[in-house]
């Protein structure tokens, strides 16, 4: 375990599992709360401009 | 067979559900704008969900596994490049900032404002020729995920992917960029706990890290199966290179600033600085994007050289899949299949609407004498959606790769990437650039790729030396045409 790159690679491997389970929760929570303003914002909800 | 009922049940829940939620978009959908761009309303976290969704596709999982299966952990060094990529453009907002400023829907648009309405078409039109048949391989290699990892038969590839396909087109034409938002939003949540419970089983399986002293054995030859390429230094010459990494380096900052698929997320953004947040909190995304499926194919690898070699029949691309279909156990490979088909079907609705939308606004609009009504217009781009669709079925059915994935995908590319990112830093960062200039980048850009593509397979043409030729003509051709031409009247 002494190559640099192994350490780098194996570095990198536990930290995308992590930043991957880090992202589902996060991003899952705060994009769910952005798409319920996208739906909600006036140009969203005016009806008569609908094709 | 290697489904259970429980499997099929989750996978679909999952696919009724992501139909739900794309169709019940559709009536959000008021014009082109709305279709293209949603409307220009999304918010960070919802584009770091998109761009993450879309960027990770079936297929990507497929030739970073490949790359991961020939090249060991080295092979990842790439998604390590796109890393730096994304971090050096979110946090200087290079091209990325002055394009979202300029409110236009498509890369091309701006080179209408910059240089001439007949460098838009041109470039719309090598934009879409790139994109397409980059896109031509997807669900080509999706189905062998699908046909390996579950062990149905090779004959039903064709008729899966072709559902799969009609769903995904159902919800994009009709319900544009805010269906793929929201879907893509769930495809990023079941595809991020798949990835992650996928790759910790993988390095249960293969004994944590000792795969690390498995890897370095093959690559010894004291395994049943000898590894040709260094598995952890891409600077060694059996593995990537310099001259390959060089390539890549150039390839991921044209690929970030000029991806049409990656811009549309930046052109959708709220503004600017939303577009920059973006990128920075993307990028360590792309190393697993790289990272993860390439520790699957490099687990394959160690697994088969302990079996003695790969069964018959399966290749460097397909082992992946079929390790996955042996390992995975019962009830698990549901959300994992599921998982997967959210990659694919992320990555199909992005890529459909992305190059539907070029194809309307850079392509047809600019030759209309008279505007189509704005109820023509939406129908129009949904109908060239759908033609798309139809195209990718039969053109993933007869192509015939000419080397790895990876090599195709950025080659194919690399058709827009080098001329169209050459035009866009000389558009926005040099004043005595010129149409003619223009003009010239973008053919000397596209001769290399399309000739790797063409004889590539017969004359054995290293797909780095087509790659970087492309980044070096277009610049000469940019250079020298606009030198030769006259100073530009007015300033961008």
């Amino acid at each position: 375990m002494q190559d640099p790159f192994i350490l780098f690679w194996s570095a990198l491997i536990l930290g995308s599992i992590a930043w991957y389970g880090f992202l589902v929760f996060y991003v899952g929570i705060k994009a769910g709360r952005d798409i319920r303003t996208m739906i909600k914002s006036p140009k969203a909800q005016n009806p008569d401009e609908k094709l | 067979m290697t489904l259970t009922p429980i499997d099929w049940i989750i996978i679909v829940v999952y696919l009724a559900g992501c139909l739900f939620a794309g169709l019940a978009m559709r009536r959000y959908v008021r014009g082109v704008e709305d279709f293209a761009v949603a409307g220009r309303e999304m918010d960070v976290n919802l584009g770091i969900a998109s761009l993450a969704a879309t960027e990770m596709g079936l297929v990507t999982i497929m030739y970073t596994a490949q790359l991961g299966f020939e090249k060991g952990l080295a092979g990842a060094s790439i998604g390590v490049l796109m890393a730096l990529a994304f971090w050096v453009v979110g946090r200087t907002g290079f091209i990325i900032a002055p394009l979202r400023t300029a409110g236009v829907m498509t890369i091309p648009e701006l080179f209408e404002k910059r240089f001439h309405r007949r460098v838009r078409w041109l470039a719309g039109l090598f934009v879409v020729l790139g994109g397409l048949l980059n896109m031509g391989i997807f669900l080509r290699l999706g189905g062998e995920f699908l046909v390996w990892c579950t062990g149905m038969p090779p004959s039903w590839l064709e008729w899966v992917m072709t559902i799969l396909l009609g769903l995904v087109l159902l919800y994009t034409a009709l319900g544009g960029m805010l269906s793929v938002l929201v879907t893509d939003y769930l495809q990023f949540l079941v595809m991020g706990v798949g990835i992650v419970v996928t790759s910790v089983l993988v390095l249960i399986n293969v004994g944590g890290f000792d795969m690390i002293t498995s890897l370095s054995d093959a690559w010894a030859g004291n395994t049943g199966m000898k590894l040709t390429a260094h598995p952890f230094n891409p600077f060694d010459g059996s593995s990537l290179g310099w001259g390959y990494l060089l390539w890549m380096l150039m390839l991921q900052f044209a690929a970030a600033t000029t991806w049409q698929t990656v811009i549309s997320r930046v052109l959708a953004a709220r503004d600017a600085g939303t577009a920059k947040r973006m990128y920075r909190r993307t990028a360590f995304y792309f190393v697993g994007r790289f990272l993860l499926p390439g520790l699957w194919g490099a687990a394959a690898f160690v697994y088969f050289a302990k079996q003695g070699g790969l069964p018959e029949g399966i290749t460097s691309l397909t082992a992946m899949p079929y390790y996955l279909g042996l390992i995975l156990p019962v009830g698990l490979i549901g959300i994992v299949i599921a998982a997967m088909l959210a990659a694919e079907m992320s990555t199909d609705s992005g890529y459909l609407l992305t190059w539907a939308t070029v194809i309307y606004n850079d392509l047809i609009t600019p030759c209309l004498k008279t505007p189509l009504a704005p109820k023509g217009r939406l129908l129009l781009t949904r109908m060239l959606v759908l033609g798309i669709g139809i195209f990718l079925l039969f053109y993933g059915l007869w192509y015939e790769l000419p080397g790895n994935a990876w090599d195709y995908l950025a080659v194919t590319g690399n058709i827009y990437l080098a001329s169209v990112f050459t035009l866009l830093v000389a558009g926005l960062y040099w004043p005595r650039a010129t149409a003619r200039g223009a003009y010239a980048a973008l053919i000397m850009g596209a001769i290399g790729p399309i000739t790797f593509l063409l004889i590539g397979k017969q004359y054995a043409i290293p797909p780095e030396v087509a790659g970087a030729a492309a980044f070096g003509l277009a610049a000469l051709g940019m250079i020298f045409g606009s030198l030769s031409s006259p100073r530009p009247a007015t300033q961008f």
